[in-house]
């Protein structure tokens, strides 16, 4: 290896040209080394746009699938969760350009062939953020727990925690920042910060599998359901209505 | 058989004693080393004079002297622990931001460099 001093110098920043519109998939994954090979696959097969998977400090082989299936792959250092993770994505998205940005998680759990239809969305309602919402029957928890944070929050939204969801490039301008940074969950918390930033948030259904491995991060239990709940309560205490606010605003522009 | 001065003053002396050394010592960084310096000198005029607490407890209307530096005390324990979440939280921020800049990157290395995938890891074999 040659001394550093005689490296030809490298450009400020080198980033993959892209072109417009280009489309990023960002899949956090943390030891889902059995799963996120099929999905990358399946992704690059659907869309055929880039495909980064996003380590999470993954003790198995994780990194080497996903890179073997032909995505490119940012390994974390340290586990930061699963938001953490998308937002390094998201930061790499800015950083390279990318129009939109898809988030998906890896176990297989959201089809590759259910992308489509979250960019015919874009385009059908013009919204700069579409969730892909499970069209499955809810349990009650769930119900519950959606009726409460939709009073909370203001947001008129049937899904808080589907990580499939496409940002289009004001989205991931304003998720890149400082401010994105302390949150734990692609929840309420993200989106509160999108409502927040001006931007509009649609939703469509799509169809998606049981887990095959692992489970729900957010209703493992009564406990952990209870204490995710308490959480988002504080966070959404700190800027209560943030949804009305907006939509008020939004009438009285209108 | 210790009066109760000489025992506040032992105790105030000892704690100003204490925290002067780690001080000088560097073990305190900056704006934490001001505080702790003013903590210090609180501790040592109270101790040597007890007759302060009785005097403050009378300019501020207070009826039982005894639980003048209890509350204050106490006060600036919460205030001081609430600074310390606060400056855990801009560092966890912090922290999480290096760590996918980091991540990033690595990635931009490789791909400039050209991955030495073939060969083991030789950077940070952990």
């Amino acid at each position: 290896m040659p001394p550093l001093s005689s490296a030809p110098p490298v450009p400020a920043i080198a980033p993959t040209p892209t072109e417009a519109g280009a489309c990023l998939a960002i899949m956090p994954a943390r030891d889902e080394a059995a799963t996120v090979g099929a999905v990358v696959e399946g992704v690059r097969r659907t869309l055929g746009c880039a495909v980064l998977v996003v380590d999470d400090a993954s003790g198995d082989a994780t990194a080497d699938a996903a890179r073997a299936a032909g995505a490119t792959v940012l390994t974390l250092p340290l586990g930061l969760g699963a938001w953490g993770a998308t937002q390094a994505g998201i930061r790499y998205a800015r950083r390279h350009g990318f129009q939109h940005a898809i988030t998906l998680d890896a176990d297989g759990q959201h089809l590759p062939e259910s992308l489509p239809l979250l960019l015919n969305a874009k385009d059908a309602t013009g919204a700069n953020v579409v969730i892909g919402t499970c069209t499955g029957r809810l349990s009650r928890a769930k119900r519950i727990a959606w009726q409460y944070l939709r009073f909370l929050t203001g947001l008129k939204l049937n899904d808080f925690t589907s990580g499939l969801r496409l940002y289009d490039v004001h989205a991931i301008e304003v998720l890149a920042g400082q401010e994105a940074s302390l949150l734990d969950y692609q929840d309420v918390g993200v989106l509160m910060l999108l409502s927040r930033s001006g931007l509009r948030i649609a939703e469509t259904p799509v169809e998606m599998v049981p887990r095959r491995t692992g489970h729900s991060r957010v209703f493992a239990s009564w406990p952990v359901v209870a204490r995710y709940m308490m959480h988002t309560t504080v966070l959404c205490l700190a800027q209560i209505d943030a949804g009305r606010r907006r939509a008020a605003g939004a009438a009285r522009a209108c | 058989m210790l009066t109760g001065q000489i025992t506040s003053a032992i105790i105030g002396v000892a704690l100003a004693g204490a925290i002067l050394f780690l001080v000088r010592r560097d073990h305190l960084h900056g704006p934490y080393a001001l505080w702790w310096f003013a903590v210090a000198a609180a501790t040592f005029a109270l101790g040597v004079f007890p007759a302060l607490i009785a005097w403050l407890a009378r300019v501020t209307g207070i009826g039982y002297a005894p639980v003048l530096p209890i509350v204050v005390g106490l006060s600036l324990v919460l205030i001081r622990m609430l600074k310390l979440d606060i400056d855990r939280s801009k560092q966890e921020r912090q922290i999480r931001r290096l760590t996918q800049k980091l991540a990033i990157l690595e990635q931009e290395l490789d791909r400039l460099g050209g991955r030495r995938s073939p060969e083991p890891a030789d950077d940070d074999g952990h």
